[in-house]
């Protein structure tokens, strides 16, 4: 009798299933549990997994299609794991992006600017970069976390290679779908999982908590006060919000929920006004301070970089990191890891070239159609292009923008990202993953285990962002011990 | 020359507002050619005034008042003494302009930003201008350029675009300094908006004698950096080098970088503005004759 495998064709990419002789190790005992399901099984766990996410309300609105549509983020059924020696690798690069780019913004802007003096970053790049926020050079954030929370993008090369799309410093979003899809993992597949030895992420509400309180002004004293500070109901990630404020056992506050009173923060209650220490804000720089930024913006809090500055309270994350997140500055996190820590990476960057060199820039041109080319101070998977995948027409398009603004773009070799069977209509089919590990900082670092994983539900598509549509899978971190296969 | 400047702005609101928060850049920057004696910052309502030195190295003072007023009154006091500035140097190669070190120190002076953003009319202006060959030339041509406009108000405001100034050949002080930082871009010098007083005859009486005070607005004027020397300030309204009588407050890429006054409040709109700005010289001797003097009791 056949089987949802049999069909299966890894096409030429690095399957994270399936290799030469057959399923990985750590693949084993999840792929034998997934073969004895019938049909009909598998459908009936689907419903339960929709019911799942209906009931929370998880959505995430797809900017750029019908304005006001909520879908639900599909999770997989097909988990994806890693084993614990793996998990390891991409643990200990993840941390060391985060602590060399914290050391970097810390530098920037309350530091000496040593990276630029000594010539590991051009100045003029820093200087251009649409994330350098003049407005925040000399606001003290205590242990230099300026990057509390980071998602770091991560793919996997046709050698199976962990390597950095992209570092996203600013909002990172989609924590709320790894746990949301852990709880429902667990009931969907509940013996599957229970085999497994799978590390918890249930904790990232306390850990996050914890670095929230440890980067509290001094003056807060034992028991410092944080808020998640949201933009209100009509943003994409409210739903994530609200779902930290719960996680933590905060308050989820709007702008007009807080008042600056002599350069501090105070939060309007019934009972009158409570002192706040450390914002968690989803609010973008743009609009967090209409003193100091937009004057338009009523999303934010008037006063609140006046008393940041004169360290009453704490904005998390910090104001500025775009400047890090840039992803021309992405080019040299490399050297600045060098630089900081004198360490050698260990995850390496995807091959990237910057534009703005004459030779440098007709080459990719030339090139177009085999290149990947992004805005450097896009994120989301916005205004870039595929080239292998684009039109002529579109073709032109990136060549006149990259043209009129070198600086505006980077072009990347494209990756093969790795794939992995994705339930598709009742049928398993290879899509492309990515991954978005989440690390917090506070006193130190600390990874999340696993994170994140994207799945461009498109057959062939290489793009796997939320906001471009696509699905995701409970990624599953082996304990040490496991090897997979179920047994010990 | 030693000069007491008061600075007053003092917001009527239609009705009260309340939860206002402002930040204030009013105070004279210490730096080679001026010296800051005092500066005291008085509102009313009461507030706390806390300062920082912002990026571009010019002190703001920041408060916030929650209750309901009618009336917001910020009185900026200050004395300052003033030096003289040396002379600009007689000639400086153009490519000294192209040297990498010199452009990528001073690039945010060499790029558009929000109020100078040129078009072709203010790049040809500033093109005609380049003939010269010299960059003390070319510096002076473009200054004499703008300096023939007319002074006139009420035509412009903030946002005004540098090629309407250039087209209808007339504005005001930040219309000049934003025109001719635009022009200097255009020709790669960099070059800087400067924010500050202005110590000038009265119009009305004629005042300029010691202790009389007299009634002036902010001002604005512009810096060039030249390559080898430091950066040359010229006052294009007046059509003349910046010197004694000019008061620096803080410099930037624009008038956005040193506005004076930025805030927000909660309540109606409607509201008047009145700004004024009194200055007073003091008799004391220049600062250099002084410290000359004590050096030679000793």
């Amino acid at each position: 009798m056949g089987d949802l495998f049999d069909d299966y064709d890894r096409e030429g990419f690095f399957d994270e299933v399936f290799a030469d002789p057959g399923v990985r190790t750590h693949y084993q005992g999840v792929v034998e549990r997934l073969r004895r399901l019938s049909p009909t099984d598998l459908e009936r766990r689907e419903r339960i997994r929709d019911g799942i996410f209906r009931s929370a309300g998880i959505t995430f609105t797809v900017y750029g299609e019908d304005a006001g549509i909520e879908r639900t983020f599909p999770m997989d059924l097909l988990p994806r794991i890693i084993p614990a020696q793996e998990w390891e690798v991409v643990e200990r690069g993840v941390a060391q992006r985060v602590t060399a780019l914290n050391r970097f913004l810390e530098d920037l802007y309350v530091g000496e600017q040593a990276a630029i003096h000594d010539g590991v970053v051009p100045r003029w790049l820093i200087h251009t970069a649409e994330g350098f926020r003049r407005e925040a050079f000399g606001i003290p954030v205590p242990h230099g976390a300026r990057c509390l929370v980071s998602g770091v993008d991560l793919v996997r090369d046709h050698e199976g290679t962990y390597r950095v799309l992209e570092d996203n410093l600013r909002n990172p979003s989609g924590i709320s779908y790894v746990l949301e899809n852990r709880a429902a993992m667990t009931r969907v597949l509940p013996v599957a999982f229970a085999e497994q030895h799978v590390q918890p992420v249930d904790h990232y509400g306390p850990m996050l908590l914890r670095a929230l309180r440890e980067v509290a002004p001094p003056a807060a004293g034992e028991h410092p006060v944080a808020v998640v500070l949201t933009p209100g109901v009509y943003n994409s990630a409210y739903f994530e919000h609200a779902f930290l404020a719960r996680q933590m056992g905060v308050e989820l506050v709007e702008g007009r929920d807080l008042v600056v009173d002599e350069h501090v923060v105070h939060m309007r209650t019934t009972r009158g006004l409570q002192r706040v220490d450390v914002i968690y804000r989803r609010i973008d720089d743009d609009f967090l301070d209409p003193v100091v930024f937009r004057p338009d913006s009523t999303l934010g809090v008037p006063g609140l970089l006046s008393a940041a500055r004169a360290g009453n309270v704490t904005i998390v994350n910090a104001v500025g990191n775009g400047v890090a997140d840039d992803k021309a500055v992405y080019a040299f996190v490399p050297d600045l890891i060098r630089f900081y820590l004198g360490e050698e990476p260990i995850l390496p960057n995807v091959d990237t070239y910057l534009l703005w060199e004459d030779e440098q820039r007709e080459h990719v041109l030339d090139r177009l159609d085999e290149l990947v080319v992004k805005p450097v101070a896009e994120s989301g998977g916005y205004g870039m292009l595929i080239g292998p995948a684009a039109s002529g027409e579109e073709i032109e398009v990136f060549r006149d923008r990259v043209r009129a603004d070198p600086r505006g773009y980077i072009a990347q070799e494209v990756v093969a990202l790795s794939r992995h069977p994705t339930l598709i209509d009742g049928r398993v089919e290879g899509r492309h993953i990515d991954l978005r590990p989440f690390a917090i900082a506070g006193e130190s670092v600390e990874v999340l285990p696993g994170g994140l994983t994207r799945v461009a539900l498109r057959r062939g598509s290489l793009v796997v962002n939320s906001s471009q549509g696509g699905g995701s899978k409970d990624t599953w971190v082996l304990e040490d011990d496991a090897d997979g296969t179920g047994g010990r | 020359m030693r000069l007491d400047i008061r600075y007053t702005t003092r917001f009527r609101y239609g009705a009260p507002v309340a939860e206002s928060q402002n930040e204030l850049r009013a105070c004279p920057a210490t730096d080679p050619h001026q010296w800051l004696v005092h500066y005291h910052v008085t509102t009313t309502p009461s507030s706390r005034v806390t300062s920082y030195t912002d990026y571009w190295g010019t002190r703001v003072d920041t408060f916030g008042i929650r209750a309901p007023h009618d009336v917001l009154e910020v009185v900026a006091e200050a004395t300052v003494e003033t030096g003289p500035r040396p002379d600009a140097p007689s000639s400086v190669p153009m490519q000294a302009l192209r040297d990498q070190a010199f452009m990528d120190r001073h690039l945010e002076y060499l790029q558009p930003s929000a109020h100078v953003e040129w078009g072709p009319s203010v790049g040809s202006a500033a093109q005609a201008c380049a003939d010269a060959g010299d960059v003390i030339d070319v510096v002076y041509a473009v200054h004499h350029h703008v300096a023939g406009f007319e002074y006139r108000t009420g035509q412009t405001y903030v946002g005004v675009g540098v090629d309407e100034v250039e087209s209808q050949r007339a504005g005001v002080c930040q219309d000049f300094a934003h025109l001719a930082v635009a022009m200097y871009r255009e020709l790669g010098i960099p070059a800087r908006y400067v924010s500050g007083y202005l110590f000038t005859v009265d119009d009305a009486t004629g005042a300029d004698s010691e202790l009389d005070e007299v009634e002036v607005e902010t001002h604005a004027w512009v810096e060039v950096a030249i390559p080898g020397w430091g950066w040359l300030a010229l006052d294009p309204t007046n059509s003349q080098n910046v010197g004694e009588r000019h008061v620096t407050i803080g410099r930037g890429r624009d008038y956005d970088d040193v506005s004076p006054f930025r805030g927000v409040f909660s309540g109606p709109r409607e509201h008047e503005l009145e700004v004024t700005v009194a200055m007073r010289r003091l008799a004391v001797e220049p600062l250099g004759e002084r410290l000359a003097a004590e050096q030679s009791q000793q």
